[in-house]
C-alpha cells in the first residue's frame, strides 16, 4: 500500500527544520523580556489582557460561520462545473484567483461604497448585518483556497460514476451532494476549512476598517509599537490556531465516517 | 454735573458693560463648551481613525476624552496611513456607520488637498488665536496639531559609541546599523529624513537639501552602512536596525516601552534638524460633528496639548504654554534639551512637495539599494 | 449494472433545454455572490484606473504603467512569484507525498496537514521578523554557526535581504498550501495502479512517468498557478522584509493607494489592473497546458 519512499524520513526531516527553525527564533527572541535572562514574562503580559480572549472568541466564530457558507458555496460549483459545465471552468478559476491579487482594501472601500447605510443593502446599518457582511467578505478571501482544494478532491473521484450510481438508486440531488459526493471529498474540504480558518484568524484590512473586534486587528495594535509580546502572541496564536485545527481535523474525521472509497 | 463730569460716567458706564460684556461672554464660551458636550453625548460616540496609542500618548489622550465627557470611542485601523484615512472619508460618504471617521490627523501635505476636495468642513476651536499662522488654514479647514524632529534612535547595547550627526553615521563603526522608518518612495517619516541628512551636508541650504540627501544615503548604502529593512521597536532591539532615523516622539515612546531592555539613546542631531507637523481636520460627512467639535475642543486645550507633551510630541501651542508658564518642569525635564530644538527647520509646504518629488522618484536610481 | 443504466438514460429523454437551464441554475449562486462580493466592489478599481484624479476619462495612467520603474517592479514580481510558486510546488509535492504515501508512521499525515494549516497564513510582519531573527545578521541561526563552526553566513555571500532571501522566506507560505491542496490529489493515487503498473514490469520512474504524473497534472499545475497569483498578491512579507529596496509592484501599488505622499490611487488601480491581467493571462496559460494534458484521461 504505502511503498517505503526513499528519502521519506530525510524530506520530513528537511522540511521540519525549515519550519521550525524560525518558530524558534522567534520564540527565544520573545523569551527576551528580561535583561537578566530567559523568562516568559512577554507571554504572562499577553494572556493575561481579556481583549485576547474576547478577540480570538470572536474570530473563532467567525471563522467557523465562514467555513460553513464557503463549503456550501463552493461544493455545489465546483460539483456543477466538474460534471455538467465544463465549458465555464476557465471562467469560474479566474474570477476565484481575483481574491489574490485585488488588494484587499480597495475591496472593503467597495463594499463601504455598495452596503453602507444609506444604501438599498444597508449592510453597515447594525452590528449582525455589519458580521454578515465581513463573513461573506472572509469567503471571498477564502474562495481561492477553497475552490483549488474542493477541484482537487473532486478530481480524484470518479464523480460521474458516483452520481449514476446515486440517480440510478433515486437520489436527489441534495442528497447526492450531501450523502454521497461530500464524504468522498472530506480530506479537500478539510484542507479547505484550514486554510479558511487561518486566513479570518489573522486577517487584519477588512474587520479593522468595518470595525468589527476581531482578532486581527488586536494582533496589529500589539504588534505595532512592542518588542517582545508581538513574537510571544505570535507564537501563542500559532500554537492555538493549530490546535483549533487538530479539533476540525478530529470532528470532521467522526463526522465523515468510514475512510472515503478509492483514496488509500 | 460739568462735561468732563459726564465724560467721566459715561467711560465708567463703559468700563462696567465692557467688563459685564466680557464677563458674559467668557460664561457664554463655557456655555458654548456645555452645549456642545450636550450635543455630542446625544450622540453618543467619537470615530477616530489612524491614531495608534502610543503615538503622542494618544491612548492617554482619548482615555481622557471618555472619561471628562462620557463618550465611546471608535478607534480604527490604527495602521492607517495619511492616504487611508482619505481614502476612509471617500469611501464612507454615505455610511452613517462607526466605519465613516469624524476626524483625521494628517500629514501637513494632505490638509489642503482634503479642503480642495472638499473633504472636510472648517471649525475654529476657542483657543484658535494661540495657533501659529504658518501651521493653519485661514479659513479654519485645517490646523496643526503637533510637532517633532528627527532624530537617531540607538540600540546602546549594540552599538558602542552613539552618533551625534548625520556626518558621523558614515563611518565605520555603523556598519549595517543605519535604517529608516519607513519606505522613502512613500513614507512622510522616511523622505523628511532624507532631507533632513541633505540639509546638514548642505550646511541649511534648502533648495539643495534633497539631492545631498539622496548622495548621503548613496554613500550610505556604498560604505555597506544602509540597512535597507524598514526599522520598527522589534528590529532595534533585536538587532537588525541598531539605529534608526525616526520622529523623536516615537523614539521617546519606544524607550519607554522597552524599559531598559535594551538601552535606547535619543539623540537629535547637530545639525540638519528638520520638523514635521501633522494636521487634524474634522470629516465633511462626520455622522457625529458635534463630538468631533468637542473632540478638537478637547485637543487644543491645555489639558489636551500636555497630554500630548507627555507623549513627547511637542503640541502646536507649544510655546505659547511655555510663556504663560502652564508646563510642569518634569514634563519639560523629560524632553531632550530645549536647545536642541532652537535649530528646528519647519520645511513650508512648497520646500516639502518639492523634497517629495524628487526623493521619491531619483531614491531607486541615485541610492541604488535595490534588491535585483 | 446495465440495464439500469439504460434506464437511467431513457428516462433522461427530456428535452435538452430543460436540462441545460438545470445545470444554470446550479452556478447561479456561485455568480451571484460572485458578483455582489468581488466583481461589482472592484468595478470602483476598474473605472478608477481610467480616470484622473478629477474624475475625468484618460488613459494617461495606463500609459503611466509603461514607465521603466513600473515595468521593472512587474519584472521582479512575476520573478519572485515564479521562483517561489515553483519552489513551492515542488518541495510542497515531494512533503506531501512522502507524509501520505511515502511509509511513514500514520500521526505524520495529520501533524503535518494540520501544521500546514496554521503555516500557509503566517505571513508578514511575523514572518518576516522570524526570518530575521534567525537568518539575520543577528540571528539564532547566524550566531550559531559562527560560535559553533566558525562558518559566517554572510561572508559566504549569504544575504537574506535579497532576491533568494525574499523567495526563501515566501516558501513558508507556499510550501503549506501546495502540501494542503495535494493532499486529496495524492490520496486518489490509487494502489491499484501501482500494483498494475508493477505487473506489467514497469519501473518507479515508469510509473510515474506514464500513470503518476499525467493523472495528477492538472492539479499541479492548478495549484502552481494558485501559488503563483497567491505570491504576486502578497505584500506586507516583503514590505516588512526588504521595504525600502525591493521594487514589487504589490509595494508600488500600495505606496498609491495608501501612502503618507504619493497618494495618486487612479494610478494605483491601474497598477491592480494590470496585475489582473497578468493573472488572468497566466490562468489561460493554465487552462492551454490543462488542455493538452487531460487529453490522457477519460
Amino acid at each position: 500500500m504505502k511503498r517505503k519512499m526513499p528519502g521519506g524520513w530525510l524530506v520530513l526531516l528537511l522540511g521540519a527544520l525549515y519550519f521550525l527553525v524560525p518558530l524558534l527564533g522567534t520564540f527565544e527572541f520573545s523569551l527576551r523580556y528580561r535583561r537578566e535572562g530567559y523568562s516568559v514574562e512577554a507571554y504572562r503580559i499577553v494572556l493575561a489582557d481579556p481583549r485576547f480572549q474576547a478577540t480570538f472568541g470572536y474570530s473563532t466564530i467567525l471563522a467557523l460561520c465562514t467555513i460553513v457558507v464557503g463549503v456550501l458555496l463552493v461544493v455545489p460549483t465546483a460539483y456543477w462545473i466538474q460534471l455538467k459545465l465544463p465549458k465555464l471552468r476557465p471562467l469560474v478559476e479566474f474570477v476565484t484567483l481575483l481574491p489574490l491579487v485585488i488588494p484587499a482594501i480597495v475591496l472593503v472601500f467597495g463594499y463601504l461604497r455598495m452596503y453602507n447605510s444609506s444604501s438599498w443593502i444597508p449592510l453597515t446599518g447594525s452590528e449582525r448585518t455589519t458580521d454578515l457582511l465581513l463573513t461573506c467578505s472572509y469567503v471571498a478571501l477564502a474562495l481561492p483556497y477553497m475552490y483549488r482544494a474542493v477541484d482537487t478532491g473532486l478530481r480524484a473521484i470518479d464523480v460521474r460514476t458516483l452520481t449514476e450510481a446515486a440517480q440510478s438508486l433515486g437520489a436527489s440531488w441534495a442528497t447526492i451532494l450531501a450523502r454521497v459526493i461530500l464524504p468522498n471529498v472530506r480530506v479537500a474540504v478539510l484542507s479547505g476549512a484550514f486554510l479558511t480558518f487561518a486566513i479570518v484568524i489573522g486577517e487584519f484590512t477588512m474587520a479593522s476598517l468595518l470595525d468589527r473586534p476581531a482578532f486581527g486587528p488586536y494582533l496589529q495594535l500589539i504588534g505595532a509599537n512592542r518588542a517582545y509580546e508581538p513574537s510571544a502572541l505570535a507564537i501563542i496564536t500559532f500554537a492555538i490556531t493549530w490546535a483549533c485545527m487538530g479539533l476540525i481535523q478530529l470532528s470532521g474525521r467522526r463526522a465523515g465516517g468510514p475512510p472515503p472509497v478509492g483514496a488509500r | 454735573m460739568t462735561g468732563s463730569g459726564n465724560r467721566a460716567w459715561a467711560l465708567a458706564g463703559l468700563a462696567v458693560v465692557a467688563a459685564v460684556g466680557l464677563a458674559v461672554g467668557q460664561a457664554a464660551g463655557q456655555g458654548n463648551l456645555t452645549q456642545l458636550a450636550a450635543a455630542a453625548k446625544q450622540e453618543g460616540q467619537l470615530t477616530v481613525i489612524a491614531l495608534p496609542r502610543d503615538w503622542c500618548g494618544y491612548g492617554e489622550v482619548i482615555d481622557g476624552f471618555k472619561k471628562k465627557y462620557g463618550l465611546k470611542v471608535n478607534e480604527l485601523n490604527p495602521d492607517a496611513g495619511s492616504g487611508d484615512e482619505i481614502e476612509a472619508i471617500k469611501a464612507n460618504k454615505d455610511n452613517k456607520g462607526p466605519q465613516a471617521p469624524d476626524v483625521i490627523d494628517v500629514g501637513l501635505s494632505f490638509g489642503p488637498s482634503a479642503k480642495k476636495d472638499g473633504l472636510i468642513q472648517p471649525y475654529k476651536v476657542s483657543t484658535w488665536s494661540t495657533i501659529p499662522n504658518d501651521a493653519k488654514d485661514s479659513e479654519g479647514y485645517w490646523y496643526g496639531d503637533y510637532y517633532g524632529v528627527l532624530a537617531f534612535q540607538v540600540n546602546a547595547d549594540i552599538v558602542k559609541q552613539t552618533p551625534q550627526d548625520w556626518a558621523d553615521l558614515l563611518k565605520d563603526n555603523y556598519k549595517n546599523g543605519v535604517a529608516l522608518a519607513g519606505d522613502p518612495r512613500a513614507s512622510n517619516q522616511a523622505i523628511q529624513g532624507v532631507y533632513a541628512a541633505g540639509l546638514a551636508l548642505a550646511g541649511g541650504n534648502a533648495e539643495k537639501a534633497s539631492e545631498a540627501g539622496l548622495k548621503f544615503f548613496a554613500d550610505l548604502n556604498k560604505a555597506g552602512n544602509f540597512v535597507p529593512v524598514i526599522g520598527k521597536v522589534a528590529s532595534l532591539a533585536q538587532g537588525a536596525t541598531p539605529i534608526i532615523i525616526r520622529w523623536d516622539y516615537n523614539a521617546l515612546a519606544d524607550r519607554d516601552t522597552l524599559k531598559g531592555n535594551p538601552k535606547v539613546e535619543v539623540v537629535v542631531p547637530k545639525n540638519g534638524v528638520v520638523a514635521g507637523v501633522y494636521v487634524q481636520a474634522i470629516s465633511a460627512y462626520a455622522p457625529h460633528p458635534n463630538a468631533a467639535k468637542l473632540w478638537m475642543e478637547h485637543l487644543y486645550s491645555d489639558e489636551g496639548q500636555l497630554a500630548w507633551l507627555k507623549g513627547y510630541c511637542h503640541p502646536i501651542r507649544f510655546q505659547d504654554l511655555v510663556k504663560s508658564q502652564k508646563v510642569p518642569a518634569e514634563l519639560l525635564a523629560k524632553l531632550p534639551p530645549a536647545d536642541a530644538y532652537a535649530k528646528a527647520v519647519f520645511p513650508t509646504l512648497d520646500q516639502q512637495n518639492k523634497a517629495k518629488d524628487v526623493i521619491t522618484k531619483q531614491w531607486d536610481a541615485v541610492v541604488g539599494a535595490n534588491v535585483k | 449494472m446495465p440495464s439500469s443504466v439504460l434506464r437511467t438514460t431513457a428516462t433522461t429523454g427530456l428535452p435538452p433545454p430543460s436540462r441545460i437551464s438545470w445545470a444554470w441554475v446550479g452556478v447561479v449562486p456561485f455568480f451571484v455572490f460572485a458578483l455582489m462580493f468581488l466583481i461589482l466592489p472592484t468595478s470602483f478599481l476598474a473605472i478608477g484606473a481610467f480616470q484622473d484624479a478629477a474624475g475625468r476619462l484618460t488613459l494617461q495612467n495606463v500609459l503611466d504603467l509603461f514607465q521603466p520603474t513600473i515595468l521593472a517592479s512587474y519584472a521582479i514580481s512575476l520573478k519572485v512569484s515564479g521562483a517561489s510558486a515553483i519552489g513551492g510546488a515542488l518541495l510542497g509535492f515531494f512533503l506531501a507525498y512522502a507524509a501520505i504515501a511515502g511509509g511513514l508512521p500514520q500521526w505524520v499525515r495529520p501533524t503535518l496537514l494540520t501544521f500546514s494549516g496554521v503555516a500557509s497564513n503566517f505571513a508578514g510582519v511575523p514572518l518576516a521578523f522570524a526570518f530575521l531573527a534567525t537568518l539575520g545578521r543577528t540571528g539564532l541561526v547566524t550566531a550559531f554557526l559562527i560560535q559553533a563552526f566558525g562558518f559566517n553566513l554572510y561572508r559566504a555571500g549569504f544575504n537574506l535581504l535579497s532576491f533568494w532571501g525574499l523567495a526563501l522566506t515566501y516558501m513558508y507560505f507556499q510550501i503549506p498550501l501546495m502540501v494542503l491542496i495535494m493532499a486529496p490529489a495524492i490520496d486518489g493515487l490509487r494502489r491499484e495502479w501501482r500494483e498494475a503498473a508493477q505487473n506489467l514490469g514497469a519501473s518507479a520512474w515508469e510509473y510515474w512517468r506514464y500513470v503518476a504524473l499525467p493523472v495528477l497534472w492538472p492539479s499541479l499545475l492548478g495549484t502552481t498557478l494558485l501559488l503563483f497569483a497567491n505570491a504576486f498578491g502578497a505584500i506586507a512579507t516583503a514590505y516588512a522584509l526588504t521595504g525600502s529596496s525591493l521594487n514589487i509592484v504589490t509595494i508600488l501599488l500600495y505606496a498609491q493607494i495608501r501612502g503618507d505622499v504619493l497618494h495618486n490611487q487612479n494610478l494605483g488601480y491601474a497598477l491592480a489592473l494590470g496585475m489582473i491581467l497578468i493573472t488572468g493571462l497566466s490562468n489561460t496559460a493554465y487552462i492551454g497546458l490543462r488542455g493538452r494534458a487531460e487529453r490522457w484521461l477519460r
